[in-house]
C-alpha cells in the first residue's frame, strides 16, 4: 500500500497492511526543529539547517528523505504564511538561542529584537508595530503576546472586529493551493491540507501573532468568559465564519479537487487536563451547528475527511464531535482525565478515527526510558489499531527537550509494530 | 441570598459593583461584606465547578466579579483590620509564559481570603525567594504548562527551602502530578484552581 492508500483505508475503518502513521502534516502532529535535526543526523541524512515552517511553535519541516526514513504516510500542505503572517519563502539561516542554526523567512529573522535574553517577534515581521510574540530566555518557541485593546465595551462590540483575519480567498492563494496540493499528491502519501479559515474560537487564532492591529475580543480569558456571557456575539461570529468558509472551500475544491485526503478544520481546544472548557449543551448550542455546516459541505461535495484537534479531557464531547461531522479527532490526550484508550476505542472507535494517542508526551516520551516508550507504543497500537480508525502519532508535537534516544526509541518501536 | 452573592456567583461584574455600593450604603463594613457575601459566593461557585456543573469560564467570570468588588472595598480597609488566611506569592516559572491557570488560582485564593502577590510569568527562582522573603509569605505557588519548564520548579523549591524561608511551596500546571511534586520536594500539588484553595488552607493549618 502507498501512504495514501493506507491512510484512506484506516479512515474507512478498515485495517491496512500496517499501522498508518503521521508526523508533520499538521501544526499539531509535528516535531520541534531541534528534534527534526536530531533525527536527520541519527538516520544519516544530508546535514543542513532545518526549515521552520511553523515559526510560532518552531516546528521543523519534515522533508521527503526523513519522511521516507521514518515511514511517514502523510504530507502536509500548509498556509502560505507562517504564524506571524510572513510568507514561508526567502529563507535565511538564523541561529536560535539554543545554538541551532535553522532556516526562517528572512522577513521574520531580520525583524527579531532581543530583550532580557528573550526574543520578540512582530506581526508580518514589522517591528515598527508592538511585538506580538515572545520567546523567553530558555524557551523553545514563541508565545503570543495578548494585545487586547483596552477593556471590552459590551455596548459597542462589533462582530466585524473578530472577523478581521477572515476573508475571501484570492486568486494568488488559489494558485498556491493548486501548486502545493499537486506537488504533495505526487509523493504518494496522503495529502493533509490546512486551508485555514475554519477555526471556531481557537484561542491561538484569537490572540494570533499575525494580526497587525487586533480588534474585538483578543484575550484568552476574555474569550473563554465570552462563551458564557456573550453567546449571541459568538454565534453571529461563527455563523459568518462558517458561511465564508464554505464559499472559500468551494473555490479551493474547484482547483485542488480530490487530491486532498484530509482537511484540517479547527484546532480549538475544549479540554483541560482534568475537565472541559464548556458543557456538552453549550458545545452543541454554540459550536456544533457551525462545525456541521462546514463538515456537511465537505462531505456532500468532496471525498475529503475532516480533522478536529482538541487537547484535554474531551471524552464527554466525543459524541458531539461525531454529530458535528468530524471524521478524525486529534491528539487523543490519553494522559488527561477520563481518556482511557480502551474506553475511547470501544465507545467511539467505529465512528471516528483517532489520530494521535500513540505515546504520552507529557510523561513517557520526555521523561521515560526507551524500554517504557517501546512498551507504551506497543500497548496503545494494540488497542487503537484494531479495525482501522487509527493513525499513529505522538500526542501533539514532539517538544524540544525530548532526549534524542527517546525519540529514536519511539521511531524504532513504531517500526517494529509495523513490521 | 443577597444581590452581591448572586452577582459574584453568576460572574456579573457590573452588578457586583452596584451591589457592593449598596452594601456599603447599608452600613455593612467591608470585612462583613467580604465574609458574609463574597467569600460564600466564591465557595459556592467552586463547589459547582468541583461537581462538574460549571467550567473554567464561570470561575473566570466569578473571579472577575470578586476582583472588582475587592477593588472597591480594599482602599476602605486599614491593614490591621483586614483578616487574611495567609500571604501567597504566586508565579509561572522561568521560561514559561502561560498564566491563565495560574491567574485563576491567584483569583480563587484571593477570592477566598488570602493575600496574593502575583509575580506574573517567566519568574526566576531568585525573584520567588526575594518576594517571598520581602512579603513574609506563608506559601509560594508555582505554575508550569510545559514539559520543558516544569523541571525548573525543582530549582525554585530548592531555592525557597535553601534560603531558610518558612514558606511552603505548592505546584500545579497541566503536565505536573502529585508524584512529580513529591519527587522535587514540593509541599503540595493541586490539579485545578478550586482544589488549590483547599490545599492552601490545608498546608497552612
Amino acid at each position: 500500500m502507498t501512504g495514501k492508500e493506507r491512510i484512506r483505508t484506516v479512515l474507512d475503518h478498515k485495517e491496512a497492511d500496517r499501522v498508518a502513521m503521521d508526523f508533520g502534516s499538521t501544526p499539531v502532529s509535528g516535531m520541534h526543529c531541534r528534534i527534526v535535526e536530531a533525527l536527520r543526523r541519527h538516520y544519516g541524512l544530508d546535514d543542513h539547517p532545518v526549515y521552520v515552517h511553523e515559526a510560532g511553535q518552531m516546528l521543523g519541516y519534515i522533508e521527503d528523505d526523513l519522511a521516507e526514513a521514518l515511514g511517514i504516510d502523510t504530507i502536509g500542505c500548509f498556509s502560505p504564511n507562517n504564524a506571524i503572517g510572513v510568507p514561508n519563502r526567502d529563507w535565511k539561516e538564523y541561529r536560535m538561542p539554543w545554538g541551532q542554526v535553522v532556516m526562517l523567512p528572512a522577513r521574520m529573522a531580520d525583524s527579531f529584537t532581543e530583550k532580557n535574553g528573550g526574543l520578540y517577534t512582530y506581526p508580518e515581521g514589522d517591528n515598527t508595530l508592538p511585538p506580538s510574540g515572545y520567546m523567553p530566555e530558555g524557551g523553545y518557541f514563541f508565545d503570543s503576546i495578548e494585545r487586547q485593546n483596552g477593556e471590552i465595551d459590551d455596548d459597542n462590540l462589533n462582530v466585524e472586529d473578530n472577523l478581521q483575519e477572515f476573508g475571501e480567498v484570492d486568486d494568488a492563494t488559489l494558485e498556491y493551493w493548486k501548486t502545493t496540493v499537486d506537488r504533495a499528491a505526487e509523493s504518494g502519501r496522503a495529502v493533509v491540507a490546512g486551508f485555514g479559515g475554519m477555526a471556531l474560537g481557537d484561542v491561538a487564532r484569537i490572540i494570533s501573532m499575525a494580526i497587525r492591529e487586533p480588534r474585538g475580543i483578543r484575550s484568552v480569558a476574555e474569550w473563554y468568559m465570552s462563551t458564557v456571557c456573550r453567546p449571541d456575539y459568538i454565534k453571529e461570529m461563527f455563523d459568518r465564519i462558517s458561511a465564508l468558509a464554505v464559499r472559500n472551500l468551494e473555490k479551493i475544491h474547484d482547483v485542488v479537487g480530490e487530491k486532498v485526503d484530509v482537511v484540517y478544520v479547527c484546532g480549538a481546544d475544549f479540554g483541560t487536563q482534568t475537565s472541559q472548557f464548556l458543557s456538552v449543551d453549550t458545545f452543541r448550542e454554540l459550536y456544533l451547528p457551525y462545525y456541521k455546516r462546514m463538515n456537511d459541505w465537505i462531505h456532500g461535495n468532496t471525498t475529503w475527511k475532516t480533522f478536529k484537534h482538541s487537547c484535554g479531557a474531551v471524552y464527554p464531547l466525543m459524541d458531539s464531535f461525531i454529530d458535528a461531522g468530524f471524521d478524525i479527532i486529534n491528539p487523543v490526550q490519553i494522559a488527561a482525565a477520563v481518556m482511557d484508550p480502551q474506553k475511547l476505542k470501544d465507545e467511539f472507535g467505529s465512528r471516528i478515527t483517532f489520530w494521535g494517542g500513540g505515546i504520552n508526551t507529557q510523561k513517557t516520551l520526555p521523561f521515560g526510558t526507551p524500554a517504557e516508550i517501546r512498551e507504551e507504543v506497543f500497548r496503545l497500537c494494540d488497542i487503537f489499531s484494531k479495525d482501522g480508525g487509527f493513525v499513529f502519532n505522538s500526542i501533539h508535537n514532539i517538544q524540544a527537550n525530548v532526549p534524542v534516544e527517546n525519540v529514536v526509541a519511539l521511531m524504532e518501536a513504531i517500526k517494529e509494530v509495523r513490521s | 441570598m443577597d444581590n452581591l452573592y448572586e452577582a459574584i456567583f453568576k460572574g456579573n461584574a457590573p452588578a457586583a459593583k452596584v451591589s457592593v455600593q449598596e452594601a456599603l450604603n447599608a452600613s455593612r463594613t467591608p470585612q462583613e461584606i467580604i465574609d458574609s457575601s463574597m467569600i460564600p459566593a466564591m465557595e459556592a461557585i467552586g463547589a459547582e465547578f468541583e461537581a462538574g456543573r460549571v467550567f473554567v469560564p464561570n470561575l473566570l467570570l466569578s473571579a472577575r466579579a470578586m476582583k472588582v468588588s475587592l477593588d472597591i472595598l480594599k482602599p476602605l480597609m486599614v491593614a490591621e483590620q483586614s483578616a487574611s488566611l495567609g500571604t501567597v506569592v504566586i508565579g509561572t516559572v522561568k521560561g514559561d509564559l502561560h498564566d491563565i491557570g495560574k491567574n485563576l488560582v491567584a483569583s480563587m485564593l484571593e477570592g477566598r481570603g488570602f493575600k496574593v502577590i502575583n509575580l506574573g510569568n517567566d519568574v526566576s527562582k531568585e525573584r520567588f525567594v526575594e518576594e517571598a522573603a520581602a512579603n513574609d509569605a506563608d506559601l509560594v505557588c508555582l505554575s508550569a504548562l510545559l514539559t520543558t519548564t516544569m523541571g525548573y520548579m525543582k530549582d525554585v523549591v530548592d531555592a525557597v527551602h535553601g534560603a531558610g524561608l518558612r514558606a511552603k511551596v505548592m505546584i500545579g500546571g497541566a503536565p505536573v502530578t502529585a508524584e512529580f511534586a513529591e519527587q522535587i520536594g514540593a509541599d503540595g500539588y493541586s490539579s485545578n484552581a478550586n482544589d488549590a484553595v483547599a490545599l492552601a488552607k490545608q498546608l497552612l493549618s
